[in-house]
C-alpha cells in the first residue's frame, strides 16, 4: 500500500467517461428499450427476481417501501396531445396507458458513484455502474444522489426473514451471485453475472463477444423483444443500430430529437438534461393519430 | 444591572467555581438520571436496529435518509457555538465571553461526539464503519476521496480533535489550580497527570498564550470547514433543493445560530445549578442574547436568498421541492420552522426581554427546535418529492427507532456536559481573574481622572 | 447436450441421489453425520455434467394451458431458472411471469409430501400402497355412472391414460373444467368459422379491433400474442399496426391500445353490428343479409346504447373500411353475459364482412392423433358436476388441477354437495380449498419433476407436442407423477395391457417410439431419436390442414340494453389477470408481489371504480367498500380507475384463498364466490359479467399497497414515459 498505489488505483477506476481519458474498449454494454413494443407484462421484472436472487418482501415492507425490485414497471397515464407533457384529465384513458421498465440507467458519469464514501460503486471500463456489496457500509448516499431512485437497499436481513427464502427455496437462488445482508445497497447490473460469463467464454478462444452471446434476464424474457442490449461500441449490434438510427450519442446531452421538431425520431434518454449520460436509451410510444 | 463584581476575591473565584466539582444543587442529579435513562431509550432502538436491519426506522427507497442525518447536522450546528465563543471571541478580546467561553467549549467537543454517534446509527453496516476511513490495508483500498461524506468524516475528525486540544490547553491554569486545591485522591492524581506541572512562571504564561492562541486561529476556519462540508453533502449532490451554492455559509449562520441558542440555555441551567450567579451574569446574557439576535437575522436573510433563488431560478424541480416544503406533509414543520427560526428571535430585540430569564430558557429552547427542523427541512422533503415522480413518497413518517435515538442523543450530551461540568471548572477562573483585574484597573484608571464608572464593556 | 445412450433414469443417479429417499437436493438437505444418505462425489458424475457449468433441458411449462416450452437451467442437480425454448413456435424462447415462476410451484414450501387420509379434521399421513388399496375398495362395487372425474385441460399421453382408466371402470364421467375459457368463444367459433380455435395473425392485421380480448394479458396463448403483437406494432410495409380496444374495463391489452372504448357493459354485439352498418355507409360490401340485419343500428342508436361516440364509431369504421386486412378479437368481457353467444356471433360477422376470414383469421392444423388432443374445459363442467353432486349421483369424485371449492360461486353450494359424495380423492400439490373437502389428498410431482406430453389448444404452427421431462430428481420421497398414479390405478383393471410400462415414463417412450416415423425418419435408430425428442423437448407435426368455412350467421338477437336493477345498480367485472389467473398459482410469492400493471396493487385485492362514481358514493382510495351481489359479499379496498365504465365496478380473480398456502392464504377476496348464477344463453356457461352488486362503505380506511407513489401516474411535466403521434415519426428507418 503507497500513495503510488492510490494513485494508480485512482486513476483505474475513476475515468471521466464518457468523455474523459480512456475509450470504452472493446466493450461498452447498453440497452434500448422501445416503448411502443412494451406492453408492460412484468416478465422481465420477474426474470430479474428468478435471475438476481431478489427477496420477495411481502406485503408488510412492500406497503413500507421495502421492495426490492431492481427492474420496476412505471404506469403512467398518456398527456393530452404529444406537445404537452401535463396529465390527461379526460374522463376516461382511451389513449391507453404508457408502461416504462425503469432500472439503473447506468449512467457513464453516474452521480450515485462520486458520492460514495467507500468507492463501492464505481464505473467499470466496460461502462457499467458496478456495486461491490462487499464494501458498500449502507451509508445509502449513492441513492440519495441517484436521480433514477432505482437503487434498493437491504433494509433487513432478507436471507434470514422469514419466508423469503424458505428452506426449499433457496434451491433455486442463482449461485453465481451473493445474496446481499442487510445494510447493503443494491440494484440491476446489466446482469454482469452473464456478463463476465460471456467474456470469460470467449476469451479461451481469443475474440471478443458477438451480438447476442450475452442476453440480460429480462432482455432474453420479454415477449415483445422491446429490450435490447449489447455492445453500442460493436457497429454490428442491434443496441448500437438502434442508437445510431435514432441519433442518440452517449457522450450528448440534448439528442437530434430534442433539437429537432419534425425529425421524425423517437429515441431519447430519461432527465438527459442532469447529464449523467445514462446508457439507457427509449424509444417514444407511438399513437396511431388516425384514431 | 449588576455585573461581575469587580472587588471579588481571587480566592473567592478559586472557591466558587471549585465547590461546582464538589456539591451542586440536587438538581445535577436529577438531570444526570434523566440523562440515563434518555440515553438507555437510544441504545435499546440502536441494539434493536443493529439486530434487525435499519428497515425499523422507517427508511425507505427512495426516502433513505432522516432523522439520523437531520439530527447529525443539528449537533454539528450546535458545536459551533464554542468556537465562536472560545476562538472568535478570544481574537476579537471580547472580555465579557471569559465566565462561559469554557463550557461553551465542552459544547462543542461533546456536540461533535454526538453528531459522529449519528453517522455510526445510520450507517447500513455500522460494523464495517472503518472502511470509511483511509487506513493502511494490505488490498490497497482507499476511500472515495471524491465523497462529500468522506470529507466529512475527516473534517469531524480533525475538528473534534482540535476542539479537545483546545478545551484542554485552554484549562491548564485552572487545572493548577484544581490540583492545588484538591485532597488526596484519583482528582488530585487527575488534575496533577493533566496540568502538566503548570506554575505559572512567566515562561509558562507565555508559551500558554502563544499556544492557546495559534489553536484558536486554527480552530476558526475548521469550525468554518466543518460545516461547509457538512452543508457540502446536500450542495455537492445533484438533487432539488440540495444543490444550492449558498448552502456552506447558510449551514455556518445556521450553526452559529443553534450554537448560541443553545449557548444561552445551558448559561441559564449552570447559572442556576452551579450557583454561578456571581460569575454568569445578566450583562453577559445580554451580550450573548444580542448576538444570537444578530445570528438569527443573517440566518433569515440567507434563508430568504435560497428562496428568492430558488424562485427566480428556472429549476422546476428545486422550486417544486420548495412548494412540496411550504405546502406538502411536511408544511407544519416547515412553517415551525420559519416561525422558530425568524419570528420568534424578534424577542430577542426587546431589552426587557433580553435578561429575563424565564423568557429566554423558552426562546432559546424555541430557537433550537427551529434550528433543528431546518435540518430536517433540508433532508426529508428532497426524498418525497425528488427529479423522479414515480417514487414520491409523501407519507414517509419516522418510526419510534429513529425519535428513540434523537431523543436518547440529548441525553447523551447532556451526560457528557453535566459530568464534565463536574469534573472540570466550567468557568475559567484564570480568565475571569485576568477580566476582574483588567476592570478594576480601568477603573481605577477612570476614577483617577475624575470620571465615573459605567460598568464594564 | 445430451449424450448417446442416454438414459434419463440413469442421469438422474449419476447426478448422486438416485435412490436415495430425499432426493437431489444440493448442498442443503442431505445430512452426513447420521449416515443414513450415500453421498457420491461429482467424480463419478457424467462427462456432461461439470459442477459449477449449468445445463439447459427443455421441457414444458405447466402454469397455464398455452403450452410454452422451456428451457430449464440445472447447475448442481437443481433447477435454477425457467427461460423459454427458442425452438418453440408458440413461445419462441419467450415466457410470461406466471411461466418463469413455475420453479416456485417446484420448490414451494408448502406443497403436500405425503397421502394424506381424512380423518376427522385431520389429515393422517399414510402410504401409496394403502391410498392405492383404499380407492380400489372404495370403488369395489360403484357403477361407473357413479364415479366422477373432474380435471382441467388435459391433453397429451395423460389425457390417454386417464380416459382408458375411465373406461376401464366402465364411467363416461370425465368432465373438464376451467373456471376462466374462451369456450362460448369455441362454440361461435364453430358457427362462424367451422372450426372451434382458429389461428390468428395479429402480425398480418393492419388494424386489430379487439373486444374485449387481453390477448397480452391472460388471453388463450399471450406469449405468442405478445410476439405477434410486435411485430404488429413494426407493421409491415412501414406500416404500423393500429389497435383498438372495446371493453367495460381496462385490460393490460386495452392499456396497450391506440384508442380504448369504453363500452356499456354488454353492449359489444351492439357495438360490432354499428360498426358494420357504418362500414356499409361508408361504402363497404354487405351481403344483403347482413345490412338488412344491421340496418337498424344506426350510429346514434348504437351511441346511445354503448356509450361510444358517433364520431369514433366512423372514425373506427374508416379506419377498418381503409386498412385491410384487419382482425377482429372476442374476447371474455364480450363472451360474459347471457347474451355472451348472441355478442360473440356478431363480432365474428364483423370479421366475416371486414374479409378478414382467409386472411388474419386461417384454420388452424387439426391434431393428428384425436387421442392426444386437448379436453378444453368450460365451466358448464362445474355446473354438470354439481348437478350430480346435489342429486347424490356421484359417490366417488376425483380431482385434478382443479379447485372448485374456491371457483365456484357459493351459491352453488359446491362444498356443500362435495361432502354428498361418500369418497373424494383430490391429487394435489397444495392442500388448496377444494383438498380440504377430500377425503383422500394424494400428492403430485411438480412439473418440473414429472413425465408428459402436451398438446395445447392454440396451435400457431403446424401442431406442437410439447415435452415434459424432469429437470431435476423429486424433491420429496413420496409425490407421484400423475401419469405414474393413473398408471397404477389403471393396471388394478388392466393388468395385462399396461404390464409392459414400469412407468409413466416407458409409457410415454414406448408411445412416442411407436410413433417415431409421424416425426423423424424411419431409419433413425430409437435412442437417437428419443435423445433428439428430449433435447428439443418438443416435436412438430404438420397436422391435417383446413379451411375455414365462413358461415354468415343469419340472425343476431341482442338485447336493447342491458338489464339493471335498482337495488343492485353496478355490474361485477370479475377480472382475469395475467399471473393469478383462476387463482391456482397464488401462492407463488413472486406473482403475488408482481404489481399488477394497471393498479400496481401488489399482494391483495381491490376494487376497482371511476372517480365519477366514487365521488358520487363518497368514496376515496384505500376506503374498504363492501361489494354485495345477490349471493354475498365481499369487502375489499378501493381503488379508484378511469379505466372503467362508471356502472362497473371490477375485482380481480385468484387471490382471497383460506388455505393453498402462506403466500396465498388470507390475501384478498375471492369474488368468484358472490357471482350471480347466469349463464350464457346457447352454451350454458356462466355469464361471469352478469353479476350485479351494490357496493357501500365500511367506514374503515387502508392505505392501499402498491408501487405507483404519491405522484400516481402523473409525469408532472417531465419527459419520462413519451409518446409520439404516428404521424410525426418515420418508422421505416428503425435498425
Ligand atoms: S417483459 Fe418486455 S413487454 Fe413486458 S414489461 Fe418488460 S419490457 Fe415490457
Ligand atoms: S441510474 Fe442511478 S444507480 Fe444507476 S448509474 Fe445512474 S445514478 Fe447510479
Ligand atoms: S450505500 Fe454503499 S454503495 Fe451506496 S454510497 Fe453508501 S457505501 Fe456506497
Ligand atoms: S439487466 Fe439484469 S439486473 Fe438489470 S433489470 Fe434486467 S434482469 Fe435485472
Ligand atoms: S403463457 Fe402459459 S404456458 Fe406460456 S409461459 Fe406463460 S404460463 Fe407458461
Amino acid at each position: 500500500m503507497s500513495v503510488t498505489n492510490l494513485l494508480e488505483n485512482w486513476s483505474e477506476f475513476r475515468h471521466a467517461h464518457p468523455v474523459g481519458d480512456v475509450p470504452h474498449d472493446p466493450y461498452k454494454w447498453a440497452m434500448s428499450i422501445d416503448l411502443d413494443a412494451c406492453t408492460g407484462c412484468n416478465a422481465c421484472s420477474v426474470a430479474c427476481y428468478a435471475e438476481n436472487n431478489l427477496p420477495v418482501v411481502g406485503k408488510e415492507k412492500y406497503a413500507a417501501g421495502h421492495s426490492m425490485h431492481w427492474m420496476r414497471i412505471e404506469r403512467y397515464w398518456p398527456v393530452d396531445d404529444t406537445t404537452s407533457l401535463e396529465p390527461a384529465t379526460r374522463e376516461f384513458p382511451d389513449q391507453g396507458a404508457q408502461f416504462l421498465p425503469m432500472m439503473c440507467q447506468q449512467c457513464e458519469a453516474a452521480p450515485c458513484e462520486t458520492v460514495c464514501p467507500v468507492g463501492a460503486t464505481n464505473h467499470t471500463p466496460d461502462g457499467l455502474n458496478s456495486q461491490a456489496y462487499n464494501r458498500c457500509v449502507g451509508s445509502r448516499y449513492c441513492s440519495a444522489n441517484c436521480p433514477f431512485k432505482v437503487r434498493y437497499f437491504n433494509w433487513y436481513d432478507y436471507p434470514t426473514t422469514e419466508n423469503v427464502w424458505p428452506a426449499e427455496m433457496t434451491q433455486q437462488l442463482n449461485p453465481d451471485i451473493t445474496l446481499r445482508s442487510k445494510g447493503v445497497m443494491e440494484k440491476c447490473t446489466f446482469c454482469v453475472q452473464r456478463i463476465r460469463a460471456g467474456e470469460r467464454s470467449v476469451k479461451n478462444e481469443g475474440r471478443v463477444l458477438k451480438d447476442g452471446e450475452v442476453q440480460t434476464a429480462c432482455q432474453q424474457v420479454c415477449p415483445t423483444g422491446a429490450i435490447t442490449f449489447g455492445n453500442l461500441i460493436d457497429s454490428e449490434s442491434k443496441v448500437h443500430q438502434q442508437w445510431k438510427a435514432q441519433r442518440v450519442e452517449l457522450t450528448a446531452d440534448e439528442q437530434e430529437k430534442d433539437k429537432e421538431a419534425d425529425s421524425g425520431l423517437r429515441g431519447y434518454r430519461i432527465l438527459e438534461e442532469l447529464r449523467a449520460y445514462p446508457s439507457v436509451m427509449y424509444m417514444e410510444r407511438v399513437r396511431e393519430s388516425a384514431i | 444591572m449588576k455585573d461581575i463584581n469587580e472587588d471579588i476575591a481571587w480566592a473567592k473565584i478559586n472557591k466558587d467555581v471549585l465547590k461546582s466539582l464538589e456539591s451542586p444543587r440536587k438538581l445535577y442529579w436529577v438531570i444526570l438520571a434523566v440523562a440515563i435513562a434518555m440515553i438507555s431509550v437510544a441504545v435499546g432502538c440502536e441494539v434493536y436496529q443493529y439486530n434487525m436491519g435499519m428497515g425499523v426506522s422507517n427508511l425507505n427507497n427512495p426516502h433513505v435518509w432522516g432523522l439520523y442525518i437531520a439530527t447529525f447536522i443539528f449537533w454539528i450546528g450546535m458545536s459551533h457555538s464554542g468556537t465562536l465563543l472560545s476562538a472568535i471571541l478570544h481574537l476579537m478580546h471580547a472580555d465579557w465571553r471569559k465566565p462561559i467561553y469554557r463550557f461553551a467549549e465542552a459544547m462543542t467537543t461533546f456536540s461533535l461526539m454526538t453528531a459522529g454517534l449519528f453517522v455510526m446509527v445510520h450507517l447500513g453496516r455500522l460494523w464495517q464503519f472503518y472502511y470509511s476511513l483511509p487506513y493502511p490495508n494490505d488490498r490497497g483500498l482507499w476511500p472515495n476521496f471524491q465523497s462529500p461524506l468522506l470529507w466529512d468524516a475527516m473534517a469531524i475528525f480533525t475538528y473534534l480533535s482540535s476542539s479537545i486540544l483546545f478545551l484542554f490547553v485552554g484549562m491548564i491554569p485552572d487545572l493548577a489550580i484544581c490540583r492545588d486545591n484538591m485532597h488526596d485522591g484519583w482528582r488530585k492524581k487527575l488534575y496533577t497527570w493533566l496540568s502538566l506541572g503548570w506554575e505559572g512562571t512567566d515562561r509558562q504564561w507565555r508559551n500558554f498564550r502563544i499556544t492557546y492562541l495559534t489553536i484558536a486561529c486554527f480552530l476558526i476556519p475548521l469550525a468554518v470547514s466543518v460545516h461547509s462540508i457538512v452543508a457540502s453533502d446536500f450542495a455537492m449532490s445533484q438533487q432539488p433543493g440540495w444543490h444550492v451554492t449558498s448552502f456552506p455559509p447558510y449551514f455556518v449562520a445556521g450553526a452559529l445560530y443553534s450554537g448560541c441558542a443553545a449557548i444561552i440555555t445551558l448559561f441559564i441551567i449552570l447559572r442556576y445549578t452551579f450557583k454561578f450567579e456571581e460569575y454568569m451574569t445578566l450583562s453577559i446574557l445580554k451580550k450573548t442574547v444580542r448576538l444570537t439576535f444578530a445570528i438569527a437575522m443573517i440566518w433569515t436573510y440567507l434563508n430568504a436568498i435560497e428562496f428568492a433563488s430558488v424562485w427566480y431560478g428556472h429549476d422546476q424541480p428545486s422550486k417544486d421541492v420548495l412548494i412540496q416544503k411550504a405546502t406538502g406533509p411536511y408544511a407544519p414543520f416547515w412553517w415551525g420552522m420559519i416561525f422558530c427560526g425568524s419570528i420568534v428571535p424578534l424577542m430577542l430585540a426587546f431589552k426587557r426581554f433580553q435578561t429575563n430569564i424565564p423568557v429566554l430558557l423558552v426562546t432559546s429552547l424555541l430557537l433550537n427546535l427551529g434550528m433543528w427542523l431546518e435540518r430536517w427541512m433540508i433532508v426529508a422533503p428532497t426524498f418525497s418529492h425528488g427529479y423522479y415522480p414515480w417514487t414520491w413518497d409523501h407519507n414517509q413518517w419516522p418510526s419510534w427507532v429513529q425519535w428513540g435515538i434523537v431523543f436518547g442523543s440529548f441525553g447523551w450530551f447532556t451526560l457528557l456536559f453535566m459530568v464534565f461540568c463536574k469534573v472540570f471548572p466550567s468557568v475559567s477562573m484564570y480568565e475571569v481573574k485576568e477580566m476582574v483585574y483588567h476592570r478594576s484597573r480601568a477603573t481605577k484608571k477612570l476614577e483617577a481622572s475624575g470620571m465615573q464608572a459605567k460598568g464594564a464593556h | 447436450m445430451i449424450d448417446n445412450n442416454f438414459d434419463r433414469r440413469d442421469f438422474l443417479k449419476v447426478l448422486g441421489w438416485g435412490g436415495a429417499a430425499v432426493a437431489l437436493t444440493g448442498c442443503g438437505n442431505t445430512s452426513v453425520q447420521d449416515g443414513k444418505e450415500t453421498v457420491v462425489s461429482y467424480v463419478e458424475a457424467a462427462a456432461y455434467v461439470a459442477p459449477g457449468i449449468s445445463t439447459y433441458f427443455n421441457s414444458t411449462c405447466a402454469q397455464c394451458e398455452a403450452g410454452c416450452s422451456v428451457t430449464g437451467r440445472v447447475r448442481e442437480g437443481r433447477v435454477l431458472k425457467l427461460e423459454g425454448n427458442a425452438d418453440s413456435v408458440i413461445n419462441r424462447g419467450k415466457m410470461c411471469g406466471l411461466g418463469q415462476a413455475g420453479v416456485q410451484h417446484h420448490y414451494n414450501p408448502d406443497r403436500v409430501r405425503e397421502p394424506l387420509l381424512r380423518n376427522g379434521d385431520k389429515g393422517e399421513t399414510i402410504t401409496w400402497e394403502k391410498a392405492y388399496e383404499l380407492i380400489a375398495q372404495k370403488l369395489n362395487g360403484v357403477s361407473g355412472d357413479n364415479i366422477d372425474f373432474m380435471t382441467g385441460t388435459i391433453s397429451g399421453h395423460l389425457k390417454v391414460l386417464l380416459s382408458n382408466y375411465m373406461d376401464s371402470l366402465a364411467s363416461k364421467n370425465h368432465f373438464v373444467y376451467e373456471a376462466i375459457s374462451p369456450a362460448v368463444q369455441r362454440a361461435a367459433n364453430l358457427k362462424s368459422y367451422g372450426v372451434e380455435m382458429p389461428r390468428f395473425h395479429i402480425n398480418k392485421a393492419k388494424v386489430v379491433l379487439s373486444f374485449g380480448a387481453d390477448f397480452l394479458g391472460a388471453w388463450v396463448s399471450p406469449v405468442h400474442f405478445s410476439q405477434q403483437y410486435a411485430q404488429f406494432r413494426k407493421g409491415s410495409d412501414g406500416q404500423r399496426g393500429v389497435l383498438v380496444q372495446v371493453e367495460s374495463k381496462m385490460t393490460l391489452t386495452g392499456a396497450n391500445a391506440d384508442r380504448w372504448l369504453v363500452v356499456k357493459p354488454g353492449t359489444e354485439g351492439v357495438l360490432a353490428l354499428g360498426v358494420i352498418n357504418a362500414l356499409g355507409l361508408a361504402g363497404l360490401s354487405l351481403p344483403a343479409a347482413v345490412a338488412a340485419m344491421v340496418k337498424p343500428y344506426d350510429k346514434e342508436r348504437v351511441s346511445q346504447e354503448t356509450g361510444v361516440s358517433t364520431d369514433h364509431l366512423v372514425k373506427l369504421a374508416a379506419i377498418l373500411k381503409e386498412r385491410s386486412p384487419s382482425l377482429v378479437l372476442l374476447g371474455s368481457a364480450a363472451e360474459g353475459y347471457a347474451h355472451g353467444s348472441q355478442n360473440a356471433a356478431a363480432i365474428n360477422l364483423l370479421n366475416q364482412v371486414l374479409g378478414n376470414v382467409g386472411k388474419t383469421i386461417e384454420a388452424a392444423a387439426s391434431v393428428p392423433f384425436p387421442q392426444v388432443a386437448p379436453s378444453l374445459g368450460n365451466s358448464a363442467a362445474l355446473r354438470m358436476v354439481n348437478n350430480r353432486l346435489a342429486d347424490g349421483q356421484t359417490k366417488v369424485l376425483f380431482t385434478y388441477g382443479v379447485n372448485p371449492v374456491f371457483t365456484a360461486p357459493k351459491e352453488t353450494n359446491f362444498a356443500a354437495n362435495m361432502a354428498k359424495a361418500g369418497f373424494k380423492v383430490a391429487f394435489a400439490h397444495y392442500l388448496d380449498e377444494t383438498a380440504l373437502q377430500a377425503d383422500l389428498v394424494l400428492p403430485l410431482d411438480s412439473a418440473l419433476e414429472d413425465w408428459g406430453t402436451h398438446i395445447a389448444e392454440y396451435q400457431p404452427d403446424g401442431v406442437q407436442i410439447s415435452i415434459q421431462q424432469p429437470l431435476m430428481e423429486k424433491l420429496h420421497a413420496n409425490t407421484r407423477g400423475m401419469g405414474d398414479v393413473l398408471l397404477t390405478l389403471i393396471k388394478k383393471n388392466r393388468a395385462a395391457e399396461y404390464a409392459a410400462f414400469e412407468d409413466y415414463y416407458a409409457y410415454v417412450r414406448t408411445a412416442l417410439l411407436q410413433n417415431k416415423r409421424q416425426f423423424a425418419d424411419v431409419g433413425v435408430d430409437d435412442e437417437v431419436f428419443w435423445n433428439d425428442l428430449l433435447s428439443a423437448g418438443l416435436v412438430n407435426v404438420a397436422g391435417t390442414s383446413n379451411k375455414l368455412v365462413a358461415k354468415l350467421a343469419s340472425e343476431i338477437k341482442l338485447p336493447a340494453a342491458v338489464d339493471t336493477d335498482a337495488k343492485f345498480p353496478l355490474r361485477l367485472i370479475p377480472s382475469v389477470t395475467a399471473s393469478l389467473r383462476d387463482g391456482r398459482h397464488a401462492n407463488q410469492p413472486w406473482l403475488q408481489e408482481s404489481p399488477d400493471p394497471l393498479t400496481t396493487i401488489v399482494w391483495d385485492s381491490w376494487v376497482e371504480i371511476h372517480p365519477k362514481k366514487a365521488a358520487e358514493l363518497g368514496i376515496v382510495e384505500g376506503d374498504i367498500v363492501e361489494v354485495e351481489s345477490k349471493n354475498g359479499t365481499v369487502k375489499a379496498q378501493a381503488y379508484l380507475f378511469n379505466g372503467i365504465h362508471p356502472d362497473a365496478v371490477s375485482i380481480p380473480l385468484g387471490r382471497g384463498h383460506d388455505a393453498m398456502g402462506r403466500y396465498a392464504k388470507g390475501f384478498g377476496v375471492n369474488p368468484f364466490a358472490i357471482l350471480d348464477r347466469v349463464f350464457d344463453d346457447e352454451t350454458g356457461e356462466l355469464a361471469m359479467h352478469e353479476t350485479l352488486v351494490k357496493i357501500s362503505k365500511t367506514g374503515k380506511r387502508v392505505i392501499v399497497v402498491k408501487d405507483e407513489g404519491a405522484a400516481g401516474g402523473n409525469q408532472h411535466g417531465k419527459k419520462i414515459a413519451v409518446n409520439i403521434a404516428s404521424d410525426q415519426v418515420e418508422l421505416s428507418g428503425e435498425a
